[in-house]
């Protein structure tokens, strides 16, 4: 077992340019997985967590129960398979029919994959929230849908923030199975300068504290998101509450 | 007799092997206040809940000016804006301040303008005596102001009949007065309402009509006079009489 570490320093400044464009990549897979993983996983989220009311005809029941069936089925594979497996698969076979870039396919994968995931943490948070809130949206006569988008999904979203955050270090990570397709990110970048100097441990020991300190900058900035939202419930009652004494 | 605003008829729900209410026969008027009384599990929550289809009746017709609203083609959602609800957990919406909770309901429900549902909300605030805390978040409240904002948001919807569900039960001893105070001066505003209740005081004084209800039954009704003063029913009896200790005790 050998390391040398003052070559590793050097092979991160002489590689930069190549680690720098990974890291971009890595960053780009992380943000679009995690957005567009978020939105998916609301809408499944909502379709399984949807009850069936007695009330419903016999249609829409119908369309319940195949909904919750479907999105089953998605989640129970995408969260049940590597998703390394996932890409190769997905890729390959559509890469006669749509001709697409690796980048292209490996955000659709990512996302829909990252979707599995938020889909059970949303639905989670969507059943945490009181009962009572949605009977008092049916009190006044709202539907379904309106009581989730503004009174069931702000509540819910909020009370899952951290998990939901999770998912953007998660990805960060996972985000280098991108490689099988040959998507340029953050490990394929390293793999590719490892092999051309016949380095390895010193270049994955660098690609690994890159890795870190790309998941503690993500950790920081949504403890912080996480702090600000906490706070601004507690203060604007304090702010509007100073002001009404004043203007009393 | 006028036309009834909801007519009851033989109304029955089970919850799984349990029958909560057997046969219920009930109408309300235009204006008038009833309260209904009675033990806990006596099914007078679970009447109140099938009026406004939170719970849905196994069997018999609830009609809303003489439409049966069970088995027409008319939607739900429309027959619930008209018929509020103040909840004895207040259920306000934990997301919005106290004036979005009153004009939430308006937009999107009613499809009223902005301005329009703002003045609306401001207007009924100001009755419950809660407009020196528009901009307070609803999680912020005492419960008594919470129940006052509940009650607020549920006339924003001009509704036709305004349902309680024991809405002093959740509130702490000196938060009573508050509520019932706002709910006194509803009733005497002529509006339509039906009010269960574990306040005997408030049900009598203020209510047309009082419905004793045990086991899943209507076991007595009649004027507050006659239900709390020549009670035919030894149920009734019995009911008011530990009622009557329990609040001398106090």
């Amino acid at each position: 077992m050998k390391i040398d570490l003052s070559y590793a320093w050097q092979a991160l400044i002489r590689n930069w340019p190549l680690f720098w464009y990974g890291i971009k990549v890595t960053l780009a897979f992380a943000v679009v997985g995690t957005v567009f993983g978020f939105l998916i996983g609301l809408v499944i989220g909502a379709i399984r967590s949807v009850p069936v009311d007695p009330l419903d005809s016999p249609f829409v029941k119908f369309l319940k129960k195949l909904g919750r069936a479907i999105t089953g089925l998605y989640i129970w594979v995408f969260r049940g398979t590597p998703m390394m497996i996932q890409a190769a698969f997905i890729y390959y076979l559509f890469r006669p029919l749509v001709h697409w870039d690796p980048i292209t396919a490996g955000f659709i994968i990512i996302s829909i994959n990252t979707g599995a995931y938020m889909a059970e943490i949303l639905r989670s948070g969507i059943q945490s929230v009181d009962p009572g809130q949605i009977e008092a949206c049916k009190a006044i006569g709202m539907s379904n849908f309106q009581a989730m988008v503004f009174v069931i999904f702000p509540q819910a979203i909020k009370n899952t923030f951290p998990a939901i955050g999770n998912q953007l270090v998660v990805n960060l990570k996972d985000s280098c199975m991108m490689n099988v397709i040959s998507v340029t990110e953050l490990f394929f970048q390293s793999s590719s300068i490892a092999g051309s100097n016949m380095r390895f441990p010193e270049i994955y020991l660098d690609t690994a504290i890159l890795y870190l300190v790309l998941t503690t900058l993500a950790t920081w900035i949504l403890n912080l998101i996480e702090r600000r939202i906490s706070r601004d419930e507690s203060e604007t009652g304090k702010k509007k509450k100073l002001f009404m004494e004043m203007s009393s | 007799m006028s036309d009834p605003v909801i007519k009851v008829e033989h109304l029955k729900k089970s919850f799984g092997s349990q029958e909560v209410l057997h046969d219920i026969d009930f109408s309300i008027e235009k204006g008038e206040v009833v309260s209904i009384i009675g033990s806990s599990g006596s099914g007078k929550s679970t009447l109140l809940r099938c009026i406004n289809l939170l719970e849905i009746p196994d069997s018999g017709v609830i009609s809303f000016h003489g439409q049966d609203i069970l088995n027409s083609s008319a939607k739900p959602t429309d027959y619930r804006s008209k018929v509020g609800m103040v909840f004895q957990n207040f259920n306000l919406f934990n997301n919005k301040n106290v004036l979005d909770n009153c004009i939430l309901g308006q937009r999107k429900v009613l499809k009223r303008s902005k301005e329009e549902a703002d003045k609306i909300a401001r207007g009924h605030l100001e009755r419950v005596g809660m407009s020196e805390f528009l901009k307070k978040p609803s999680t912020k409240l005492s419960g008594g102001q919470k129940q006052r904002v509940a009650i607020a948001r549920a006339l924003s919807m001009d509704p036709e009949v305004l349902l309680f569900d024991e809405p002093t039960s959740a509130l702490d001893p000196e938060m009573v007065g508050e509520v019932l105070d706002v709910m006194k001066k509803l009733a005497e505003s002529g509006l339509t309402m039906i009010v269960v209740t574990h306040e005997m005081q408030f049900a009598k004084d203020v209510s047309d009509r009082v419905i004793f209800m045990d086991q899943g039954v209507i076991a007595e009704e009649g004027t507050p006079d006659e239900v709390f003063n020549h009670p035919k029913n030894e149920r009734t009896r019995q009911f008011l009489s530990r009622f009557l200790e329990n609040t001398k005790e106090a």
